[in-house]
């Protein structure tokens, strides 16, 4: 309905060619060209410049996405029976095949022909992949599935010193050199893609000489169904310009609504907003070794490889991870043994994160012959540009700090680096906890403390001691210096203790904080807690 | 007319021991313990360099032996970041609530355990290169010379403490440390046997602090 508002304002409007213009500009809201047509005229001074799309389409996108393009010839599509081939590889194609030949019809041709069925899904991820080589020279790209991709160049012209300039450099970023591509610039997004299969190679600037370029084009080009095409067929209509001059309200009855719309739109009357293409959020690929590894080193370099493939991923978004998992893929039936990698500070750089891995390898005992190497990044935050710091020391604390931990984590483990924190409990061993350590304090303690004396060394667990008559030894009779302390608590929880707590020296001069168990039970007697070091 | 020995003296490659003017003591930590700083060139434990302490056993007071500066150290100057006081595989748990008492934020503590000898000096050198440790404890035994030479190395020219705790067992073997005293505890307290001290001459200091 709105659509259809639009397009009577518009067509009303063609005589004004800046504003005209103005509402074909990518996803502009219908509220903001309102809001512009009734502004007053010397704002009309620089209208937004008219988008420009450069189309690219990759006919062999399903050949070359299949895993082992080289061994295949044909991909087929269709059910069983009425197999049509859909893409054809080079060799294939000069033994005289054709697209949307037959299978059968094919196979008489050539009975050597390799084929295979058509897989979407490598070809999304292959398109995907294209697409994202494409942000290097635009920020608005989509995807045309199956096999085009729509690049708004108008914003890049100058960038890249014109459009000749431009389109090489973008054919190059694609990579057409290794896969045939073919492409069409214009003004509007239908035309771009009705040119690139119909007239490919063609450029064309401006809407003024988009209906002649257009008017030549044969219907097969379009995106008509089958009964529209038919209909046109039997009413002896063969290009889209003999089509163009017949009345709208004919068209919309005879062949389809859509018909008149999408001709409105491919030459530049109504809008057709595309969706901008967004990046995926995490890095995620696999290299497959070209041999079998048994030694951690052959990896090394191919997860170089993956992280500083990972750096360009992030650097392109500007974000950064704090963590980020390796898989090493044995011979089938052996599960990957998985390598996770962790930063305090979220880092992009394939430096920082090749540290880490050092540690790791170094440290590996692999279990089976690695095929294969799988990177996943972790979590996306926004990078931090300044993680060195700004003191030209170039020695940040919390970096260097943070750096350090991890190296130490990747190496030792996690729980081989810890920090301590307090804990307000009569019970010794309760009153403190290990903690992650993340940053030094060095703050007054305000908890409250014992003002009893408590050793600087306690022991893991008591050590039970022996006696000899009634006294307590330790490699020797034991003198008490002081106590009882008497600690009671936790009973409440079932764990509680009932100790008294003496100060004794040992022949060795070793002051030591012992205990005697006042519970009755048969683990009853002294004990060894802690050490005054 | 110059003597031979003055000769030999005039060369920079020739350190005199017991001149106070011509040692460079560094940067000192005042030790807190008035006997054991006066046996001290500079007044205190060296810092940026290999310090080994000798004992006999674990528990003879060696941690009392050093609150005093560890105390200090911790202490963050203004501007600065404040540092780990790093303890590298102690053979107990060093406990907060008696650190704490002492005056040290268990904070400010970090725990490396690591349990192979070549990891434990790693950890320790990784710290010293980090520059992010006010001090450092560490506890080794047999360790090959180079090793401890490397480890001083990374400590130099920073404000650190490092202190290596060895058996005494160890007291017959070569070492580069600039310091190393061997820990004696008697029945009134401990005294301490300087073994060799950068800038001064060995001595024995009796009755650093009673039980």
């Amino acid at each position: 309905m709105r659509a259809r508002a639009r397009s009577r304002r518009t067509i009303g409007l063609r005589g004004d060619e800046a504003l005209t213009l103005d509402l074909f500009a990518p996803l502009e809201t219908t509220a903001a060209v309102t809001a512009r047509t009734l502004a007053p005229p010397e704002s009309r001074q620089s209208p937004r410049p008219l988008p420009l799309w450069l189309a690219v389409s990759f006919p062999m996108l399903p050949v070359v996405a299949l895993s082992d393009p080289d061994s295949v010839q044909a991909v087929i599509e269709g059910p069983p029976g009425q197999q049509r081939l859909v893409a054809l590889s080079a060799a294939a194609e000069s033994l005289g095949l054709r697209r949307d030949l037959s299978r059968t019809a094919a196979e008489i041709r050539v009975p050597t022909l390799t084929w295979c069925e058509r897989r979407p899904e490598l070809e999304a991820r292959a398109l995907e992949a294209r697409a994202r080589a494409a942000f290097a020279l635009t920020s608005f790209v989509s995807l045309e599935p199956p096999d085009t991709l729509l690049l708004e160049i108008r914003g890049s012209l100058r960038l890249f010193g014109g459009l000749e300039a431009l389109i090489e450099r973008a054919l190059a970023a694609l990579g057409t050199a290794r896969i045939p591509a073919t492409y069409a610039v214009a003004p509007t997004v239908r035309a771009a893609l009705w040119l690139v299969r119909g007239q490919p190679g063609v450029r064309v600037e401006s809407l003024a000489a988009l209906p002649g370029v257009l008017a030549r084009l044969p219907l097969s080009v379009t995106d008509f169904d089958a009964t529209v095409r038919s209909t046109c067929e039997r009413l002896g209509l063969s290009t889209i310009g003999e089509l163009a001059r017949l009345p709208r309200a004919g068209i919309a009855r005879r062949l389809s609504p859509a018909v008149p719309r999408w001709l409105d739109e491919a030459f530049g009357r109504e809008a057709q907003p595309r969706r901008r293409h967004v990046l995926a959020v995490r890095f995620t690929e696999a290299l497959a070794l070209p041999a079998e590894s048994t030694s951690t080193v052959a990896l090394w370099p191919w997860c170089t490889r993956l992280l500083q493939a990972q750096e360009r991923f992030l650097v392109q978004r500007d974000a950064a991870i704090t963590q980020c998992r390796l898989r090493l893929h044995h011979r089938s039936g052996q599960p990957p043994t998985m390598l996770t990698l962790e930063r305090s500070l979220p880092s992009a750089r394939a430096q920082e994160w090749l540290a880490l891995l050092e540690e790791r390898l170094g440290r590996l005992d692999l279990c089976a012959p690695v095929v294969a190497v799988a990177l996943r990044s972790g979590a996306v935050s926004p990078a931090v540009p300044l993680e060195e710091g700004l003191d030209l020391s170039g020695r940040d604390g919390r970096a260097a700090s943070a750096r350090l931990l991890d190296r130490l984590r990747a190496r030792l483990g996690e729980e081989a680096v810890q920090g301590m924190c307090l804990i307000p409990a009569h019970c010794p061993e309760s009153a403190f906890r290990r903690v992650r350590p993340t940053w030094p304090s060095a703050a007054a303690v305000s908890d409250a403390l014992p003002c009893t004396p408590r050793p600087l060394w306690l022991l893991s667990a008591p050590q039970a001691l022996l006696l000899r008559g009634t006294r307590p030894w330790y490699g020797g009779p034991l003198q008490v210096l002081s106590g009882p302390e008497r600690i009671e608590s936790g009973w409440w929880s079932g764990q509680g203790i009932a100790r008294d707590y003496y100060i004794a020296c040992a022949p060795t001069g070793a002051r030591l904080w012992i205990y005697r168990e006042r519970v009755a039970t048969p683990q009853a007697g002294w004990f060894l807690h802690g050490v005054f070091a | 007319m110059k003597g031979p020995l003055e000769a030999i003296l005039q060369d920079a490659g020739v350190w005199r021991g017991i001149d106070p003017s011509t040692t460079h003591a560094g940067l000192c930590c005042p030790s807190g313990w008035p006997r054991l700083d006066a046996a001290l060139a500079g007044g205190g434990w060296p810092l940026g360099t290999l310090i080994e302490l000798l004992l006999p056993t674990h528990g003879l007071g060696e941690l009392r032996l050093l609150l005093p500066a560890l105390c200090q150290l911790v202490v963050i100057a203004p501007g600065s970041d404040p540092r780990w006081l790093v303890w590298v595989s102690p053979p107990h748990e060093p406990y907060p609530p008696a650190l704490a008492q002492s005056g040290l934020n268990p904070g400010g503590l970090l725990r490396i355990e690591a349990p192979l000898p070549a990891d434990r000096l790693w950890a320790v050198e990784q710290v010293l290169r980090s520059g992010s440790a006010a001090a450092v404890l560490c506890w080794i035994d047999a360790v090959d010379d180079r090793w401890l030479r490397r480890l001083k190395l990374a400590a130099q020219g920073q404000s650190v403490l490092l202190i290596a705790f060895r058996p005494s067992a160890r007291r017959g073997t070569t070492s580069p440390a600039s310091l190393r005293i061997e820990l004696m505890p008697t029945t009134e307290g401990l005294d301490l046997d300087v073994l060799k001290a950068r800038g001064r001459a060995p001595t024995r200091v009796a009755h650093v602090f009673g039980t």
